[in-house]
């Protein structure tokens, strides 16, 4: 089974694979040693050829498992180091797991990273002066590549809560990077107590499959790697597994920000756009849908858990679709439509869809990463100003930024031939496959994810300018742009690895399911297979185009909608936001969960807290009235210690005096 | 017999007690080692009065034994209150008073 990869010796992909998180993190290392002292304007460069490296060796470690000739060399795990715990008779191992899961996720991370971190070597300066905290910058996001490639690298549990951690730990700190700014502190403090109640589950979670994995596992094997967990699950009573999955579901929910956790992904926009774009986009959010594709043996055995995924997945996509319609600032209604393509995303896997989960994921992370550059653009160009209403009639001002932004628009609308459109029109033929219900929900959502997506871009590029006079907008430079033009190609084509030729279609159409994207991931699907018969499905559906037709007219009409309503009749919005002033001020308020928790948890929690601090007062004043004692009298007896040495002396000799006296009198 | 030992620890509870109050009084570091030496004079002479009370040699010999080992610590002494001197170019001890409490 091994001999594959074995005769490659030293480029063995379990040897260099342990390289892809090593070359970031020595990134991150050198940036913080060096980078403030001597890098400083420099320290980009670290950090481009730390993740260009990754990128480099991940290629050569997703060549090797594309080129695997059987599914059995598909999922290997290389063992790095046992960390046993001998009392116990435990063993727990830190190993790599390198499937076609695992390649498609490190592409998507390191590909779109480099290209972020080379946008940001312009973005974060300010008149060509590196900003405030250049060096931290960039070594926060090397250390957040890091962390996600081993989160996604993991071949057990263990291995993969660290990642999780850690991602979550380089948000924080990269949200809160102007951390100046009360809001953006405030908001780096939201994402990471929203982010610890999902994690608190995710724990859980694994904790119960330590607790009931262990005992069936056998001597000397990890109860905590993942071919360990998969085989035994289906030993456990059904109860347990549900458990199980909904717990890690938890964990999911939270990083991935879906329902009713979703309150931290729209103010972690208070961190640069870069970091938007990466963490908050394209890789971290998308680590929850990455674990439950990657527990599938686990979700798939419980139907339970499955339907809640799927419910979670579709409420949150339409929600967020709807939120995203009443916003007004440019990073904010990207930051919902990333919760809604999530949702999305999370619906695919609860229909058993998992591949095309992991497909639109793969193009979403590149059209939307290119939105958020776009919108940093944006930012950058305008000294700060991000809302819509500012804003209108860059296309001039920026004429590269407004092709690059529209091209990610369109293709997250789904406009016919873009990556978008296939991967999303996958995941409607999931949703139609199982319910015209949850079919035409889907298909809302996709129509309402192209309107928002068209009104942003004709609100902000189109009609008159509305900025502020000081603001002088200016076109960004090529650090900017060509990152944005790779993610853009990206977001063009790279949704043709997911299709196939069809003489059947239009014009010899292509048609999704059948890719090479699906037939890479076909090994590591094999948990999903009783949902989703995935080949099966691909026969069912040729020549079945109706639906693709039905969703690319939905998206352009939608397109149409959104140009009448903002450059046609800029009189319009105005109107209808005054005859539905409820609705408006609903969606704008996104329903009021924000508020809703600010007095059901923040301020009880605060109370509780204010309640603890008086407690810790009273505590403090009688821990001080009891050092109060010693340092009394000491002050009483510090007069005797003058310096002097005759001082010293006569006390002494007083003391032995009285001594005598009272041995005398005593005696 | 008795007269003796007794006028050996008189004395030497005199000669102690004179050492202190000039090892009090001066302030001169010389004149201060100079008290030390007399209350060290003033043990051993209680030392030998015991001696004598006993009817043993070993105050006697522990007396000797002590007059040397202050021959040394004078020698010690003496070269301390040199360097304090040089420091601090005076022999007042009211200079090394720095460690207060």
């Amino acid at each position: 089974m091994n001999a594959t990869f074995e005769q490659f010796g030293l480029l063995d992909a379990g040897r260099i694979a342990p390289l892809i998180p090593l070359l970031p993190l020595t990134a991150a290392a050198v940036i913080g040693l060096l980078g403030p002292r001597v890098l400083r304007g420099a320290s980009h460069w670290p950090a481009i050829l730390g993740v260009a490296g990754a990128l480099g060796v991940t290629m050569i470690v997703a060549g090797y498992t594309h080129r695997a000739p059987d599914a059995a060399v598909f999922s290997r795990t290389w063992q790095l180091y046992s960390w046993i715990v001998p009392a116990a008779g435990l063993s727990f191992n830190v190993s790599f797991r390198i499937d076609p899961l695992t390649s498609v996720m490190l592409t998507t991370v390191c590909g779109i990273a480099l290209a972020i971190v080379i946008y940001s070597r312009d973005y974060m300066r300010d008149h060509g002066h590196p900003v405030r905290g250049y060096e931290r910058f960039f070594a926060f996001l090397c250390l957040f590549v890091a962390s996600m490639c081993v989160l996604v690298l993991s071949g057990n549990f263990l291995l993969l809560y660290l990642g999780w951690e850690a991602v979550g730990l380089c948000s924080y700190l990269l949200i809160g990077f102007y951390y100046d700014r009360p809001s953006a502190a405030a908001a780096a403090m939201k994402a990471f107590l929203v982010n610890r109640v999902g994690d608190f589950g995710f724990g859980l979670g694994i904790l119960f499959i330590y607790l009931w994995i262990a005992p069936l596992a056998g001597a000397g094997r990890d109860p905590l790697d993942y071919a360990v967990v998969f085989e035994n699950i289906g030993r456990l009573e059904p109860w347990r597994i549900t458990t199980i999955a909904l717990l890690l579901f938890c964990g999911a929910v939270g990083k991935s920000a879906q329902l009713p956790l979703h309150v931290w992904l729209p103010d972690a926009m208070e961190g640069p756009s870069p970091v938007s774009a990466l963490i908050h986009a394209a890789t971290m959010v998308t680590a929850g849908v990455y674990m439950v594709v990657r527990c599938g043996a686990i979700f798939a055995a419980s139907p339970t858990a499955m339907s809640v995924v799927t419910a979670v997945g579709m409420t949150t996509a339409l929600f967020a679709a709807t939120v995203a319609v009443a916003q007004y600032d440019m990073k904010r209604i990207l930051a919902w439509s990333t919760i809604s393509q999530l949702g999305l995303m999370f619906l695919a896997v609860g229909l058993g869809a998992a591949d095309t989960a992991i497909y639109h994921l793969w193009t979403h992370a590149f059209f939307k990463a290119l939105l958020f550059l776009g919108a940093g653009s944006v930012m950058h160009a305008l000294g700060g100003v991000i809302d819509v209403r500012q804003l209108g009639g860059l296309r001039r001002v920026m004429p590269w930024t407004w092709a690059l932004f529209t091209l990610g628009a369109l293709s997250l609308a789904g406009f016919p031939l873009l990556s978008g459109y296939y991967s999303k029109d996958e995941i409607l033929h999931a949703a139609w496959g199982r319910s015209p219900g949850l079919g035409l929900l889907a298909s809302l959502t996709a129509t309402l994810t192209a309107f928002y997506a068209f009104r942003m871009v004709f609100l902000a590029f189109h009609g008159r300018p509305r900025s502020p006079d000081h603001a002088r907008p200016h076109e960004s430079g090529g650090w900017m742009l060509l990152p944005m033009a790779a993610l853009a190609a990206g977001a063009m084509f790279a949704g043709y690895l997911g299709v196939a030729r069809d003489p059947h279609g239009f014009l010899g159409f292509v048609r999704p399911h059948d890719g090479i994207m699906q037939r890479f991931l076909l090994p590591v699907m094999s948990p999903f297979d009783a949902l989703h018969p995935h080949l099966q499905l691909v026969e069912e559906h040729k020549g079945d185009f109706g639906l693709m037709y039905a969703s690319a007219g939905l998206s352009i009409l939608a397109i149409a909608a959104a140009f009448v309503l903002y450059v046609r009749r800029p009189d319009w919005p105005e109107t209808v936001r005054r005859n539905f002033a409820e609705v408006h001020a609903l969606l704008h308020r996104r329903y009021g969960i924000d508020e809703l928790y600010e007095r059901m948890l923040v301020r009880p929690l605060e109370r509780l807290a204010d309640g603890c601090r008086a407690w810790d007062v009273g505590i403090e004043f009688l821990v001080r009235l009891t050092a109060s004692v010693p340092l009394g009298a000491a002050a009483l007896l510090r007069p005797f210690l003058d310096g002097s040495l005759q001082g010293y002396a006569l006390t002494m000799t007083a003391g032995l005096v009285l001594l005598a006296a009272i041995v005398r009198l005593v005696g | 017999m008795t007269d003796l030992t007794g006028a050996c620890m008189l004395t030497g509870a005199l000669l102690f007690a004179v050492g202190v109050a000039g090892f009090l009084a001066r302030r001169n570091l010389i004149t201060i080692f100079l008290s030390t030496e007399v209350m060290f004079q003033g043990v051993i002479l209680n030392l030998v009065g015991f001696g004598l009370r006993h009817g043993q040699l070993t105050g006697q010999a522990f007396a000797l034994f002590l007059i040397v080992t202050a021959a040394v610590e004078a020698g010690l002494a003496l070269g301390l209150v040199v360097l304090l001197f040089r420091r601090s170019g005076t022999l007042d001890a009211e200079a090394w008073s720095r460690m207060r409490g």
